[in-house]
């Protein structure tokens, strides 16, 4: 399957963590907060200027900024 | 009950030391100790609130601005200890909440636990019951806002994740009271360790001998053995940091060496520990609720309108106006009440009392009353102003409100929660100082603490409002609206400067949870904001009477030979003298007289005091005698006053949302007499370039020394100076144009 950044989801769209980078600034914090592998991610919308965007894991909803999204591998 | 392990010795490093005085506090009670935890957002403050109700005592955890609730109360006939803790998504520390509850829990163990979860959300929030239970200490879980998570269609099975979980569970609707008698219940007589998270093999083999080296070290305690080892191991900073600091190297060379072996063998440890805790959470979740209906929430409904992409900015800014509004049109009648009818009365009484005491006489009825008196009439503006702002921030909008201005604040290289500092600006500069320390990086932290106070606080309101009413009482609203945002406009170009030259941004990502919508407990809100304005009375009490008592001394002392002390002619003033010499600099400003640079002076100690010192100055002059009054047809007097007062505001309830005409300030037909005085005193032109200045000249006293402790002196200084440059700048420009327009 082909595997893309989260921050190439349209909003509506959802798939699942395959991996974050080893260097995300976020990491841990991400982790934590349930972006494990496996773990189902939807993007809800993006802000009024375009950044950041909304992002729904584990029924919370998340605002990253889409440079902090290109991070995260997902696949549908 | 006893604790089940003995007491620990204390493990503190210096930059802990914010929690050692509680810890202490809770290692020296004898009740049984009862500590609350629970992710951000889960009820957890109205939770408390339900279960301690008037028992229970708000302040702050020492050197933070972060609430700290304890209760000493006697349940089932026995006294408890309950302590809650701030919110936290975890225990490996990134915010300073989460640091104080991570502190608390490794440096004494608690009897009980409590752990508040949102049944509707329970996958996430069961990520730290799971930490907690890494812990050796009795947990009970309060599974909250059960309605609310049957109202979205699940089915909360508490029973089962009792079960699964091997603690009492016991569900709760906080907002109602339900089920807290339960709760602690539970947590005082059935508590207890728990079923906690098997990690993979490699893991726990890890664990094993990390804890059973801590076992020959016994300044660790023991409730905290396998929690550390398993930090050590995800590598958590803060842990690291304080290990190291209390010397425990050994710990962390052999932590070390187990991560490079479990490098070698293709474990990466962070992720396996969180992937273990995400399978169990999804589990347990699954046991819990197992039925699981998607149905479209309240929540989404309304941020489909909050968040849309063009009306959810300007939503947010006409939110922002009608806080004004209704500020000025509920509170004002109150405002005039206090500061004209009950003023005017009380003077009355001690003009009688004191009349065969002339010196006290002018002090009280010169000084005393009209300078507190007009502070005070302040308190209802305030009082409205952070109802409205805690019921913005407890409905979940402020995180919407940080969501919408991200974008924007990207521009000075700051994300959208270096907003929540700036709007707590609105409310009080002090305050939102040191909420700069919810900000990850330092750069930000100094930037955002350096243009905050051209956020116009609650004390500069006063100010406007009583010039709104004396020279622009049709568009009052609109000016303070203007003022505003001229605040933030010159913020704005302030940090962008700050960026380009000394405060270079750093990388770094960001996260930020919008919580569902919630509709606050009154009750919380009304005590939140009742907190907050009795703080500003506190220092309208002290800070404000012995600025405006010293004035009062320099009007009385004469400046020039033959002058009689308090009866001096203002102008001859030592006052009017020091002030006289300063104003020449305002001239260009259109306001170089003494009177309204001398009231700028004491505005250094506190914005607040500007208008009390112009009230002193320019009716000090005139009210030099007031009629005595009696006691009854004082009170009678006061007693009708307050009736028009209510009728007043409660008539203009109705038109806070009635768009059109923005100017519906009471204030314009009864003018107070200060009001009258500064109209006739002040142009136009003149009055716009003083409130600019008052906008944005230096902070007052107590945010420069929040300032210093925060960022050092050399940077709160760098601020005043700053700001009284800009300030003078930009009122120059301010009437320069307008005495040319108006």
């Amino acid at each position: 399957m082909d595997e893309r950044n989260l921050n190439e989801l349209k909003p509506g769209e959802a798939a699942h963590v395959v991996a974050l980078d080893a260097r995300h600034p976020l990491r841990r914090r991400l982790l934590e907060l349930g972006f494990v592998r496996g773990a189902r991610v939807a993007v809800v919308r993006r802000a009024p200027m375009g950044d950041p965007v909304e992002v729904r894991v584990n029924g919370t909803d998340l605002a990253l900024r889409a440079a902090d999204l290109s991070g995260i591998r997902v696949r549908a | 009950m006893t604790a089940l392990l003995p007491p620990a010795p204390p493990l503190l490093v210096p930059d802990e030391a914010t929690c050692a005085a509680t810890v202490e506090k809770l290692r020296a009670a004898r009740e049984p100790r009862v500590v609350v935890v629970g992710n951000p957002n889960v009820g957890k403050t109205t939770l408390i609130n339900a279960v301690a109700g008037t028992r229970l005592k708000v302040g702050n955890w020492s050197g933070v601005t972060i609430e700290k609730r304890e209760a000493r109360l006697t349940h089932g006939g026995r006294p408890v200890y309950l302590l809650d803790l701030p919110g936290a998504y975890s225990l490996s520390p990134h915010t300073p909440e989460e640091l104080i509850t991570r502190t608390a829990l490794l440096d004494e163990a608690p009897d009980a636990v409590i752990n508040v979860l949102d049944a509707g959300n329970l996958e996430r929030n069961l990520y730290l019951t799971l930490q907690l239970l890494d812990f050796r200490v009795p947990l009970a879980v309060a599974l909250n806002l059960v309605d609310e998570a049957r109202d979205k269609g699940l089915t909360v099975d508490a029973a089962a994740l009792s079960r699964a979980l091997g603690v009492p569970v016991v569900e709760t609707v906080a907002s109602r009271g339900q089920g807290t008698g339960a709760l602690l219940d539970r947590a005082l007589r059935g508590a207890t360790l728990g079923i906690g998270v098997r990690y993979p093999e490699a893991i726990e083999a890890t664990v094993d001998d990390l804890m059973a080296r801590m076992e020959q070290v016994p300044t660790l305690p023991p409730h905290a053995h396998r929690y550390l080892a398993l930090a050590l191991l995800e590598g958590d900073p803060s842990v690291r940091g304080r290990l190291a600091a209390t010397g425990h190297t050994a710990l962390l060379d052999a932590a070390d060496a187990h991560l490079a072996a479990l490098d070698t063998q293709g474990v990466d440890a962070l992720i396996e520990i969180a992937e273990a805790r995400y399978a169990r959470a999804g589990d347990l979740a699954r046991v819990a609720v197992p039925q699981a209906e998607a149905r479209r929430t309240l929540s989404e409904r309304l941020d489909r309108l909050a968040l849309h992409p063009w009306l959810g900015i300007p939503l947010f800014l006409a939110l922002v106006l009608l806080v004004f509004r209704l500020t000025f049109s509920v509170a004002s009648p109150f405002v005039d009440l206090i500061g004209g009818p009950l003023q005017d009365t009380l003077s009355g009484w001690a003009a009688a009392a004191l009349a065969w005491f002339p010196l006290g006489r002018d002090l009280v009825v010169g000084a005393i009353i009209p300078g507190v008196g007009t502070v005070l009439s302040f308190l209802p503006t305030l009082l409205v102003l952070y109802l409205a702002m805690s019921f913005l921030e407890d409905s979940g909008y402020m995180a919407r409100a940080a969501f919408l201005m991200d974008r924007a604040m990207r521009g000075i290289g700051l994300d959208g929660r270096a907003f929540i500092p700036l709007i707590l600006g609105f409310g009080c500069n002090v305050p939102a100082v040191y909420a700069t320390r919810t900000l990850e990086r330092r750069s930000d932290r100094v930037l955002v603490s350096m243009i905050l106070p051209f956020m116009s606080c609650s004390a500069r309101l006063p100010v406007y409002v009583v010039f709104a009413a004396a020279l622009f009482p049709r568009s009052g609203s609109w000016l303070v609206w203007a003022l505003y945002v001229l605040g933030m406009a010159v913020a704005f170009a302030f940090g962008l400067l700050l960026r380009r030259t000394s405060l270079p941004a750093e990388g770094g990502g960001v996260l930020l949870e919008l919580p569902p919508y919630r509709f606050p407990a009154w009750k919380v809100l009304w005590k939140h904001a009742w907190r907050r304005t009795a703080s500003f009375a506190r220092r309208a009490r002290t800070t404000v009477l012995a600025t405006v008592a010293v004035v009062w001394l320099l009007l009385a002392l004469p400046a020039v030979a033959g002058g009689k002390f308090a009866t001096v002619a203002p102008q001859d003033s030592l006052f009017g003298r020091v002030s006289e010499a300063m104003s020449p600099i305002f001239a260009p400003l259109g306001f170089g007289n003494w009177q309204a640079t001398g009231a700028l002076v004491p505005g250094f100690v506190a914005k607040e005091v500007v208008v009390g010192t112009l009230g002193q100055i320019y009716l000090g002059e005139q009210a030099a005698a007031p009629a005595p009054v009696g006691l009854l047809a004082g009170a009678q007097q006061a007693l009708g006053a307050t009736w028009e007062a209510v009728k007043t505001s409660v008539a203009a309830l109705p038109t806070v949302v009635a768009l059109p005409h923005l100017g519906a300030d009471t204030t314009a037909d009864a003018k107070t007499p200060l009001a009258a005085a500064l109209a006739r005193a002040f142009t136009p032109a003149s009055a716009l370039s003083y409130l600019v200045f008052v906008l944005l000249y230096t902070p007052c006293i107590a945010t420069v020394g929040a300032l210093a402790q925060e960022h050092g002196r050399r940077t709160a200084w760098v601020t005043v100076a700053y700001q009284l440059a800009i300030a003078w700048a930009a009122a120059f420009l301010v009437y320069q144009i307008a005495a040319r327009l108006l």
